[in-house]
């Protein structure tokens, strides 16, 4: 290589310092010393590695690994933790896993420290569904409407919670609304006369002597009552208020009617423990109180 | 000049000698830190129970990838006290074993989704994912309503061979049936439904994902991913890794 | 272009355009449909355009035979300007993307506008389109000039800047088109994957023939740096992508690592693109433009020595900050957060060494926007690199992982160091390599330079906020011991710092575009006289026998 014989090392002005003599395109760099003090970090930050090292699991040794002298595991580091939260929260948590529902809603102290948990719980697992105010929304009912599939006791709620509706869990809760049109079990007509008697009935105008009210009574009244108005405890709704989950419309009546419903709830055992599960039957059964003083019917 | 800084003048000059260098010093610290998870046990282990994912959920994982889910939802639920509280069971290597890629993800602009399998119906999710402001309002999701086209099946058997080359245990009859199961799946009242238990067990979930069993959609594949998510074994669920109950907490 | 070139090169190049249609069309008519025909397409297309321009052009006049006497300029040139072209879409795609996370039913019902497919065609359209050309383009700058020689050979720099620009327009459009790995910053298929893999090869070629044709006897600190980032992120590269295509005639392919080993090997690759990509090319950059602009020489000749081997050494280590408290085993996440912390010093060195080497020059820096961008450059180089280590600590990433926080950190680095050491790149190359003293418009440069910082801060003080704000909000217990916030309610607080984020983010975007305009009107206005050409800043080229 023919590049020129590198300078002599000049003294820069600014700084005091040598240059190195080098060039490049007019680039050059000083021989400042090393600083001390990168000298040192390097030093303070080896030193707080090796620490760390001699304490924590770090090294892979063959099918191995040093462990660190503490000993830790950061999957039971958390497990403990997490055992320490429920543990500090079991005063209160404790009493609602024994399912004394009158009991529970008459301490106020308790549910004082419960029902914000259950309302966390709720936003994380049901608002999905039923909103996060729980008024449900298309397809999935209004927990605050007062009106009840099943029952809106809060027993009845947390079982509903625990099994589900129509969920893979063995006990579930089953509720199916015929596919009256699909499988053939009622004419077109049959199923637009009772479709009017619905509608009616919802309205508070139906008639006894229609057509409809006969069909009504052949084919419904088994599920949802012979006014109507459900409360059988069997998942049928009541059909004569103006509370809908899949809507309120001619269509949507007649598409129910034609296919048929079985809505899905999950079931939460497993992944929710008792006392949640529990506090939430409580939480929901106070929406719907609170909907109903608050001038709901 | 120190003897060090002499041999770092010398290396200067030689550019294939700084290549070297180069190459050396990157290289320790990758090869100290990879390899030994092939080798060490604690981070080999399969459970026994681990079943890898039905053709449909392949597919669905696919779809995942395609329109980008992984950007805004994690699947690793970290081991952290209010992280199981809120998620459940931390995640473990060996459910993520048979996934390539893994999907542990890096932000969490959505929640994580590793516990999600059985968590909602399968009508929420056509619903939320159709139009997830449609069931809850204050979302950011996007919306995917052209999921509801029909599904393509076709390079399923050779998709399930290239992943059982790469180890995951797929047998013959799993690739020879891909196709058929796939349709299978999402048509429970189907003449082939029970090839599935069959072959992939007892907890698969076989049902009109999107609520039609005639077509079989991308929704019906996506829906059937999401509902496997921490359910292709129970290890997590085990000793010492749940949530505990309030019960087992106090005593 | 094609006038620089002699007429065998042409030839040469002729036959490479030819080549090219011949893998287009291999590739098209292999897959028949999907993103993989669209990308075979795509290459036919490109090389029968420039077969045509290079066969019509055969013939023409040759270039001045005392070229070879001259630095080659004309593909940093074309670098710049492919830089600037992709800083307006990943940037342009950034803005919209941080945009439907404060209106996300904005999205149109059409796949390719959402969210999860446009935010990988941001990262690459940045990371890869606006980062990659510009080191590629100031490499050859850099190296021609530090070595007194120039390009070994004419075609292959062309190959490598017109390959690696199809390799992200592949990604990129794959990505629209629904075709991910779904690796972070390694989204694009399996045939991308090789076809840049062929690309960096020749890269890397074409870099150690031109340093062996060097005039000086010793090898500058910026090309040290540029050879890291070619060398290592080739290694980085290739394992990360290792991948069984289902067929050979498809799109689609499974990575070979699977779990918490494709965990590790993803963010080995994920923490080293941002160390050899985003860091080491940068600082190569900075390296060289930093005393060009300021006319100081480095502060000091050892702590860069010190800086360049901690970098290259502890680097490599710290991928598994990127997993902390996740399954991966313990003792991985504690060798990455020891290394990052230890990685702090050379980070903080090489910071120091260009700040220190602006002593003497602050009148320059400020009077000069384009230093001062350099400058702030080195600024939050340190502050990135000091809040990354901090990030590294496990208890704080238990807070800040999955937030909004990473992405605060993401862009003070990206936005702060990369893009700002970019653009004081350009603005001393361009008006170089115009044959001028300045660009076309100097006020633009500081109106462009405000923006710059504007935006970053504001980008970056939303994303904190938003970022500490989520963390805690998902770990926070009331005083019933219980979590107080549900998830939903950290999204809805994050609204306000979206709609922040995408403020500061259309302002930065702004600069960029004046500054792409400025760039524009630069190289396409009157050159000035031979006398005041800025090219005479060049050391003359020592002799060299003919090509
Ligand atoms: C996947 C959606 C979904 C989620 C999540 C969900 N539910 Fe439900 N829930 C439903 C549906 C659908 C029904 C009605 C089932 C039917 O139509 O037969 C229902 C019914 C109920 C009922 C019975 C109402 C009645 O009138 O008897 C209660 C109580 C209830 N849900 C509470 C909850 C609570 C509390 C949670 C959270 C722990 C929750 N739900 C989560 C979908 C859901
Ligand atoms: C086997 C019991 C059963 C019979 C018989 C039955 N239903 Fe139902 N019905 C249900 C159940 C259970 C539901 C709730 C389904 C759900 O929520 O998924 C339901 C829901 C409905 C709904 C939807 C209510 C809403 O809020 O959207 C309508 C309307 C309805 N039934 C009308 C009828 C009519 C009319 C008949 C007779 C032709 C009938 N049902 C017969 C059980 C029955
Ligand atoms: C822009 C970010 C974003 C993208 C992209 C995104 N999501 Fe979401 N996702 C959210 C947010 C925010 C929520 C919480 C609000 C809600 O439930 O919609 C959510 C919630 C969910 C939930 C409910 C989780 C739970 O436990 O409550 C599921 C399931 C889900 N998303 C699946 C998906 C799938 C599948 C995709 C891709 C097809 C996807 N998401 C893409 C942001 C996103
Ligand atoms: C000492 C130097 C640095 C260290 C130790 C460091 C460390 C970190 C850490 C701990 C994270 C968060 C990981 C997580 O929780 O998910 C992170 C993310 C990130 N950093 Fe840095 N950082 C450094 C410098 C930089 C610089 C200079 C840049 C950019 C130019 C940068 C770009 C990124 C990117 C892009 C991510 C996001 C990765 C992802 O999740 O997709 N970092 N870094
Ligand atoms: C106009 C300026 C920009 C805007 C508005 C912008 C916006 C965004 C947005 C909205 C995201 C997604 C964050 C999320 O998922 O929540 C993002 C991610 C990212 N951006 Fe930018 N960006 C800009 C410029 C840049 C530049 C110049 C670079 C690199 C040179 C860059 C690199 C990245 C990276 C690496 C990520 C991924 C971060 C991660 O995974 O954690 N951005 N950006
Ligand atoms: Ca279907
Ligand atoms: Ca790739
Ligand atoms: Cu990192």
């Amino acid at each position: 290589m023919s590049g020129p014989a590198p300078h002599e090392p000049d003294i820069d002005p600014v700084t005091g310092y040598g240059t190195t003599g080098h060039e490049w395109n007019g680039i050059r760099e000083l021989n400042t010393p090393f600083p001390r003090i990168v000298v040192a970090a390097l030093v303070l930050t080896f030193a707080y590695s090796v620490v760390t090292w001699v304490l924590l699991p770090a090294w892979p040794v063959g099918r191995d690994y040093t462990r660190g002298l503490l000993g830790l595991d950061q999957q039971v580091v958390a497990t403990e933790r997490y055992r320490r939260l429920t543990e500090e929260r079991a005063d209160w948590t404790r009493p609602f896993a024994s399912g004394d529902f009158p009991a529970l809603a008459a301490d106020s102290e308790l549910m004082a420290h419960a029902m914000p948990a259950a309302a966390r719980l709720f936003a994380d697992n049901c608002a999905a569904c039923h909103g996060s105010d729980g008024t449900g929304g298309p397809g999935f009912p209004s927990l605050a409407d007062g009106t009840w599939l099943w029952d809106g006791a809060p027993e009845a709620i947390a079982e509903t919670l625990r099994v589900g509706i129509n969920s893979p869990h063995p006990d579930t809760r089953f509720g199916q609304m015929p596919a009256f049109g699909r499988d053939g079990m009622l004419q077109r007509e049959d199923i637009a006369a009772v479709t009017d008697h619905v509608l009616a009935l919802s309205s508070g105008q139906a008639d006894p002597a229609s057509a409809g009210a006969a069909i009504f009574a052949d084919n419904c009244a088994s599920c949802h009552g012979d006014d109507g108005a459900g409360g059988l405890g069997i998942g049928a709704p009541s059909l004569a208020d103006d509370h809908w989950i899949y809507g309120g419309s001619r269509d949507a009546i007649l598409t129910t009617l034609r296919d048929g419903r079985q809505g899905v709830m999950p079931s939460w055992e497993g992944r929710l423990d008792d006392a949640e599960i529990n506090m939430l039957a409580l939480y929901v059964a106070a929406l719907s109180a609170a909907a109903s003083t608050g001038g709901g019917q | 000049m120190r003897p060090m800084l002499k041999l770092h003048y010398n290396l200067e000059k030689l550019s294939m000698g700084l290549v070297a260098a180069i190459i050396l010093a990157a290289s320790v610290g990758g090869i100290v830190e990879i390899a030994p998870l092939f080798t060490i046990d604690e981070t080999v282990d399969v459970p026994a129970d681990l079943r890898p994912q039905t053709p449909l959920e392949l597919a669905g994982r696919e779809i995942y990838l395609r329109e980008g889910c992984y950007a805004c939802h994690s699947q690793m639920v970290r081991s952290l006290a209010d992280e199981i509280d809120r998620y459940g069971p931390y995640s473990l290597a060996a459910e993520s074993a048979y996934d390539h890629p893994m999907l542990w993800g890096s932000k969490r602009t959505g929640p994580d989704l590793a516990r999600l399998g059985g968590k909602y119906s399968d009508a929420w999710h056509v619903a939320h994912l159709v139009d997830p402001r449609a069931v809850v309002p204050e979302s950011i999701m996007p919306a995917y309503p052209w999921l509801m086209r029909p599904l393509e099946t076709g390079d399923m058997a050779a998709q399930l061979s290239t992943l059982a080359r790469l180890g995951v245990p797929y047998t013959d009859a799993m690739i020879a049936n891909a196709e058929r199961d796939a349709l299978a799946q999402s048509r429970p009242e189907g003449d082939d439904a029970a090839g599935i238990p069959d072959r992939y067990g007892e907890g698969v979930a076989v049902s009109a994902f999107d609520g039609d069993p005639a077509r079989l959609t991308e929704m019906d594949a996506l829906v059937a991913y999401l509902q496997s998510l921490g359910r292709l074994t129970g290890v997590a669920y085990g000793e010492g890794a749940g949530r505990e109950t309030t019960e087992e907490a106090a005593r | 272009m094609i006038g620089t070139l002699s007429v065998p090169e042409r030839r040469y190049g002729l036959a490479l355009a030819i080549l090219l249609s011949l893998l287009g069309l291999t590739m098209a008519a292999a897959a028949r449909q999907g993103p993989m025909a669209v990308h075979g397409g795509m290459a036919l297309v490109l090389g029968l355009l420039l077969a045509f321009a290079l066969g019509g052009a055969l013939y023409d006049s040759e270039p001045a035979p005392d070229r070879t006497g001259r630095y080659y300029d004309a593909p940093t040139r074309f670098g710049i300007a492919m830089a600037l072209v992709w800083a307006m879409i990943g940037m342009g795609v950034g803005v919209w993307v941080s945009a439907l996370l404060y209106w996300p039913e904005a999205t149109p019902a059409l796949p390719w506008t959402s969210f999860g497919r446009l935010r990988p065609v941001h990262t690459t359209g940045v990371i890869f389109g606006f980062g990659g050309n510009a080191l590629i383009a100031t490499s050859f700058h850099v190296m021609q000039r530090t070595s007194r020689a120039r390009l070994a050979d004419a075609v292959s720099p062309w190959a490598v800047l017109i390959g690696y620009n199809l390799f992200c327009v592949w990604a990129v459009s794959g990505y629209l088109m629904g075709s991910t790995q779904s690796k972070e910053y390694a989204e694009a298929e399996w045939y991308a994957d090789l076809w840049l893999v062929v690309v960096w090869v020749a890269y890397l070629v074409l870099y150690l023939r031109t340093l062996a044709r060097r005039n000086e006897p010793h090898i500058y600190v910026a090309n040290w740096y540029y050879m890291a980032f070619i060398l290592v992120v080739a290694m980085l590269h290739i394992v990360n992508n290792l991948a069984l295509p289902v067929s050979l005639a498809g799109t689609k392919s499974f990575t070979i690592w699977s779990g918490v080993q494709d965990a590790m090997v993803q963010w080995w690759y994920g923490h080293n693109a941002v160390a050899f990509f985003l860091t080491a090319g940068f600082l190569g950059m900075l390296y060289y433009f930093l005393p060009v602009r300021s006319g100081r020489p480095i502060w000091s000749y050892r702590l860069s020595i010190v800086s360049f081997w901690g970098i290259v050494f502890f680097y490599i280590w710290v991928g598994s900050h990127h997993l902390h408290y996740t399954a991966l085993p313990y003792w991985a996440q504690t060798l990455g957060m020891t290394f990052s912390v230890m990685l702090l010093v050379p980070s903080w060195a090489s910071a120091g060494n260009a700040i220190a080497t602006l002593n003497g020059a602050w009148h320059k820096v400020r009077d000069d926007a384009t230093l001062r961008f350099m400058f702030v450059a080195a600024v939050f180089y340190g502050l990135s690199t000091f809040e990354g280590s901090f990030l590294a600590i496990r208890p704080v990433n238990s807070l800040s992982h999955y937030t909004d926080w990473t992405v605060g950190h993401v862009h003070s680095g990206t936005l702060g160091w990369v893009a700002m050491i970019i653009f004081g790149a350009i603005y001393t190359l361009v008006p170089q390599l115009s044959g001028r003293t300045a660009m076309a418009w100097p006020r633009a440069v500081e109106w462009h330079f405000w923006l710059a910082v504007a935006g970053t801060l504001v980008y970056v003080v939303a994303m904190w906020n938003a970022g500490i704000t989520q963390g805690l909000m998902w770990r926070t217990y009331a005083e019933n011991g219980a979590l107080a916030y549900s998830f939903l309610q950290s999204v809805m607080a994050m609204a306000p710092y979206y709609l922040l984020r995408t403020i500061g983010g259309a302002l930065f975007l702004t600069g960029a575009v004046i500054c792409a305009l400025n760039t524009w009107a630069t190289m396409r206005g009157p050159v000035a006289s031979a006398a005041t050409s800025a090219a005479q800043a060049d050391r003359p080229l020592a002799a060299v026998p003919a090509d």
